[in-house]
């Protein structure tokens, strides 16, 4: 019982932190069709900026977390203004190959001018104690980030579905044309979208920060790739989509490493990997895109 | 059977880019310092890869990330297949299957490797010539994961990470040269075949091309197909050169260095993926100079690593932003000299 308690604990707290790099990128996905492969490095950047905290001997734990995520969102909208907005009106591709050269450019910088090796980060380890629940000892970090994860998600809907801003992104998604029309201004909404999308890398930064203690510029590449999965597996740019694909992969995930005998360890990923391409023979746009013919109209 | 009058140009171009190719080898081969052979044998071996990687995306318009595993998987084949029993003794203790208990000669390795390569990318491409765009390449990554997690997985197989060595080193740059010659003629026939047309045309306006009768899946599994198998190809000569593997080379580094290769010159056309490879390969070379720290007219420039990888992303950035077509666009060498 316990056992099946704590995987089922660590299913939510995998899937949390898919759900959240997922929505971050299918937000942006959905607005300018920009599969957003630097999204990694802005992790990175909130972890490097943890790093300069310790440095100025900054060691007030929600100056830290607030810092990281501010980091995170300047630096998300930096890259819009400056990389992301000439390929603003490109093709998917384009847009893709642009996000890697970026990713490639910011990785080497990370590593030009700070560090190729991991620097450790301590300030966070406050986060994780055991909460005895029920008879079962819970992990703080991993109810933290399940926790954190629901309240950005519903905060998210309320911004989407309650305020102009919000109603805008939607309409966005769907017909950009028609709401630059309306004089709503193109580049406040692709801002808006890089904003969110920093805001949600930055708290999925202080949660992979805190289990990993250290940062190397190579921080955000595994979990993002995983966020990329979990976009497609969810539909790539629907948002409710991309939060039931994070949290099926974290349950693939573990299910996973709990199933998989220990000889197979090193396998995990692949298996992870290989089922979801099963999963896309069976649904090649992803579990919720509704079966659509090729031009029809959206 | 009679040549349109693009496949007839397509010809005239290919003949160039084999002139430019044989020139550049017999140049670096009279000149070259051993180390600086090594570098043109890469550069060829690159050449390959995004002669074979055009194939695909640039007749299909899918942006792949898989190559490098595939690769992986001709120069693999062909490395078990070949190394001598002896060395497969020390190298490969606990093989399984008794792998190590055979080995064939170069020529017989090679075509083994190329049809192992040529059935997983058929089983693969059954997958993923159904998807299209975004739902595609994310597929192909997840194809570079599983083989690389493989590699590294079964080292009494592969060796993971640690050389796989004692590869008879049976190539030369002569070999590499005639293999890249065949090759462009090989892609730009494809490009200029009603296959490649048919698939150029469904790249254009996927709903358009099957209403014409074109059945997009076959053909971009076709595309899919040959694109691998010379990647196969690619794979071998490199380990046929060197001597030794590892799977670190068939990862992402290489998969992102290559892609920038085929963008810079230009995706659509062949001229441009030779032009992008040379432009790319010998400028890395030099940007990498820089990195060591050089002393140049007597100052001493400080040791910045990292700088070629900047400059890679970089070009990538400026390319995609300032002429997203790449350097040629649509233009082959040909264009330059025949009339419209």
């Amino acid at each position: 019982m316990e056992f099946v308690a704590q995987q089922i604990m660590n299913a939510l707290s995998f899937g949390a932190e898919y759900a959240l790099l997922a929505l971050g990128l299918a937000i942006v996905f959905s607005i300018m069709g920009l599969v957003n492969f630097a999204h990694g490095e802005i992790i990175a950047v909130g972890g490097y900026t943890m790093v300069a905290m310790a440095a100025l001997s900054l060691n007030n734990p929600l100056i830290v977390v607030g810092a990281a995520i501010f980091a995170a969102s300047i630096g998300a909208v930096t890259l819009e203004r400056v990389a992301f907005r000439p390929v603003r009106y490109a093709d998917p591709t384009t847009g893709l190959l642009t996000a890697f050269g970026v990713s490639i450019v910011l990785q080497n910088l990370f590593l030009l001018l700070v560090s190729p090796r991991p620097i450790a980060v301590t300030s966070l380890y406050f986060l994780e104690w055991p909460i005895p629940f029920a008879g079962l000892r819970i992990s703080s970090l991993q109810l933290f980030e399940t926790l954190t994860t629901i309240i950005v998600i519903v905060v998210m809907m309320l911004f989407l579905k309650r305020t102009v801003l919000g109603l805008a992104m939607r309409a966005a998604a769907l017909d950009f044309e028609m709401v630059r029309l309306t004089g709503i201004k193109a580049n406040r909404v692709f801002a808006t979208a890089f904003l969110i999308s920093g805001v949600l890398a930055g708290i999925a930064c202080v949660f992979i920060m805190a289990r990993r203690g250290s940062v190397d510029p190579h921080l955000g590449f595994d979990p993002v790739l995983m966020a990329f999965v979990a976009c497609v597996v969810g539909g790539f740019g629907s948002l409710p989509g991309a939060v039931i694909g994070g949290f099926l992969l974290g349950a693939i995930e573990v299910a996973m490493l709990v199933l998989l005998p220990q000889s197979l360890g090193g396998m995990t990923e692949a298996f992870v990997f290989g089922s979801i391409a099963l999963l896309l023979i069976w649904r090649p746009d992803g579990i919720l895109t509704p079966p659509r013919e090729k031009g029809d109209k959206q | 059977m009679t040549l349109s009058r693009s496949q007839k140009r397509g010809l005239v171009g290919a003949s160039l880019l084999a002139f430019v190719l044989i020139m550049v080898g017999i140049i670096a081969s009279y000149f070259g310092s051993k180390y600086q052979l090594r570098i043109v044998y890469g550069s060829y071996v690159s050449l390959m890869v995004v002669l074979a990687l055009q194939v695909f995306m640039g007749n299909a318009r899918i942006t792949n990330l898989s190559h490098s595993a595939f690769m992986g998987i001709g120069a693999y084949a062909a490395a078990i297949c070949v190394t001598p029993v002896a060395m497969k003794k020390i190298s490969l203790p606990s093989a399984p299957w008794g792998l190590n208990a055979f080995a064939l000669d170069p020529v017989t390795s090679a075509v083994i490797a190329i049809a192992i390569t040529a059935a997983i990318a058929l089983l693969i491409g059954l997958i993923l010539a159904r998807l299209s765009g975004i739902g595609a390449t994310i597929v192909s990554l997840a194809v570079l994961v599983i083989v690389h997690s493989l590699f590294l997985y079964r080292t009494d197989i592969f060796k993971g990470n640690q050389a796989f060595f004692g590869i008879p080193q049976v190539f030369t740059l002569t070999s590499a040269v005639i293999i890249a010659v065949i090759m462009v003629y090989v892609v730009r026939g494809f490009k200029e075949s009603r296959w490649g047309i048919a698939l150029r045309a469904s790249a254009d306006d996927e709903i358009s091309a099957a209403a014409m009768g074109v059945n997009v899946h076959r053909l971009r599994l076709l595309a899919w197909v040959l694109s691998c198998v010379l990647l196969a190809v690619a794979g071998i000569a490199y380990s046929y050169y060197l001597g030794t593997i590892s799977a670190r080379p068939f990862y992402f580094n290489h998969v992102f260095l290559t892609l920038a290769m085929l963008i810079l010159g230009g995706m659509r056309t062949v001229t441009g993926a030779v032009l992008g490879t040379f432009l790319i390969s010998f400028g890395l070379e030099w940007v990498r100079w820089l990195e060591t720290g050089p002393h140049i007219l007597g100052l001493k420039f400080p040791e910045v690593l990292g700088l070629s990888g900047v400059v890679l992303g970089s070009v990538i950035v400026l390319i995609m932003a300032l002429r997203p077509g790449g350097i040629m666009g649509d233009r082959e060498i040909e264009d330059f000299i025949l009339k419209e």
